[in-house]
C-alpha cells in the first residue's frame, strides 16, 4: 500500500518535472530573421565589390571608395539596430569573401546600388517607424551614390 | 479620410514647408544659372512643385490645413554668382531630406511613408547632381535626412 506521505512526494516530483518535460517536446521555434539583417549583409557585399573596384582600377578609385564608405556606414548602421533589437549570441557576422574587381565596373556598381536602393525601399511600409527612417535613408543613400558614378 | 496622428501632421506640415523653401530657392537662383544649368532647374522645380502639391492634398485629405509659403525667405548664404546659388539649392535638397526623413520616423500611414521616401530619395539625389556640379566631395552624406 502506498502511504499518504509517498502520494504526496510522487506528486511534487511530477509536478515538477512537468514542465521540463514540455520543455522538451516542444521547443520555442526559433523567431523569424531580422530582415535588417539582409540588408546589412547586401551592404557589405557592396562595400566589399567597392574596395576591390577601387583598388583595381585607378580611373574610378575616388569614386568606389566613396560608395565603399557609404555603403560600410549603411552595414554598420543596420546592423547596429539588428543588434539592438536581438543582441547578438556569436560573435560579429563573417565578413564576405573578397570579391574579384567585375568586368564592367561601372555597370556593376549601379546595378548594386539599385537593387540595395529597391531591396531598403520594398521593407519601408512594413517597418516599425524607428526604423523605417533609418531603413528609408540607406534607400536614398543609395539612390544618390548613383550620381558619383554618372 | 486619412487621419495623422499631432506628430505625424506636424511632420508632413514641416516638409511642406521644405518643399515651400525650396521652391522659393529655386525661383531665386534662376536668374544665376547658366543655360547648361537652366533645364536641370526647370526640371527640379517642377519636381517641387509636385510634391508640394501632392503634401498639400495629403493634409486636406486628413482635415487638416496645410501651411502656406512663408511671405519672405533669406537665402543661407549670399547669391552673386552660380556657385553661390548652387550652394543654396544644396542646402534647401539637404533641408527637405531631413524633412522627409522626420515623417519617416513619425508615421504610421502607407500613402504617407511612399511620398516621404520618393520625395527623400529625389532630394537626396538632386542634392548630389548639385554637390558634383560644384565639385564637392563626397555627393553625398551616407544617410540622407538622418538627424
Amino acid at each position: 500500500m502506498v502511504s499518504r506521505r509517498e502520494v504526496l512526494r510522487l506528486g511534487a516530483v511530477t509536478a515538477l518535472s512537468l514542465p521540463v518535460l514540455a520543455a522538451c517536446t516542444t521547443p520555442e521555434p526559433p523567431p523569424p530573421p531580422d530582415p535588417l539583417a539582409a540588408l546589412a549583409k547586401t551592404a557589405r557585399a557592396d562595400a566589399a565589390a567597392a574596395e576591390a573596384i577601387a583598388a583595381s582600377d585607378p580611373t574610378l578609385a575616388a569614386q568606389a571608395s566613396e560608395i565603399a564608405a557609404a555603403r560600410t556606414e549603411h552595414a554598420e548602421a543596420l546592423q547596429g539596430e539588428v543588434d539592438r533589437e536581438r543582441p547578438p549570441t556569436s560573435s560579429s557576422a563573417p565578413a564576405p569573401p573578397d570579391p574579384a574587381a567585375p568586368a564592367d565596373p561601372v555597370t556593376a556598381l549601379t546595378t548594386a546600388l539599385t537593387a540595395a536602393e529597391q531591396e531598403a525601399a520594398a521593407l519601408v511600409e512594413t517597418l516599425p517607424r524607428h526604423r523605417a527612417g533609418l531603413v528609408g535613408s540607406v534607400a536614398a543613400g543609395c539612390a544618390a551614390l548613383r550620381e558619383v558614378l554618372a | 479620410m486619412r487621419t495623422l496622428q499631432g506628430d505625424s501632421a506636424a511632420a508632413v506640415q514641416d516638409a511642406l514647408g521644405a518643399e515651400h523653401a525650396a521652391m522659393w530657392a529655386y525661383g531665386l537662383v534662376t536668374a544665376f544659372v547658366g543655360n547648361e544649368l537652366k533645364e536641370a532647374v526647370r526640371t527640379a522645380t517642377s519636381m517641387h512643385r509636385a510634391r508640394r502639391d501632392v503634401t498639400e492634398v495629403l493634409l486636406a485629405d486628413a482635415g487638416q490645413t496645410p501651411r502656406p509659403a512663408e511671405p519672405a525667405y533669406v537665402p543661407t548664404t549670399p547669391v552673386t554668382d552660380q556657385a553661390g546659388a548652387v550652394a543654396v539649392l544644396v542646402v534647401a535638397e539637404s533641408d527637405a531630406t531631413v524633412a522627409w526623413r522626420a515623417v519617416l520616423d513619425r508615421t504610421d500611414d502607407a500613402a504617407v511613408r511612399k511620398t516621404a521616401l520618393e520625395s527623400l530619395t529625389g532630394s537626396a539625389v538632386q542634392a548630389a547632381k548639385w554637390r558634383r556640379v560644384l565639385g564637392t566631395a563626397p555627393a553625398t552624406p551616407s544617410l540622407p535626412g538622418q538627424p
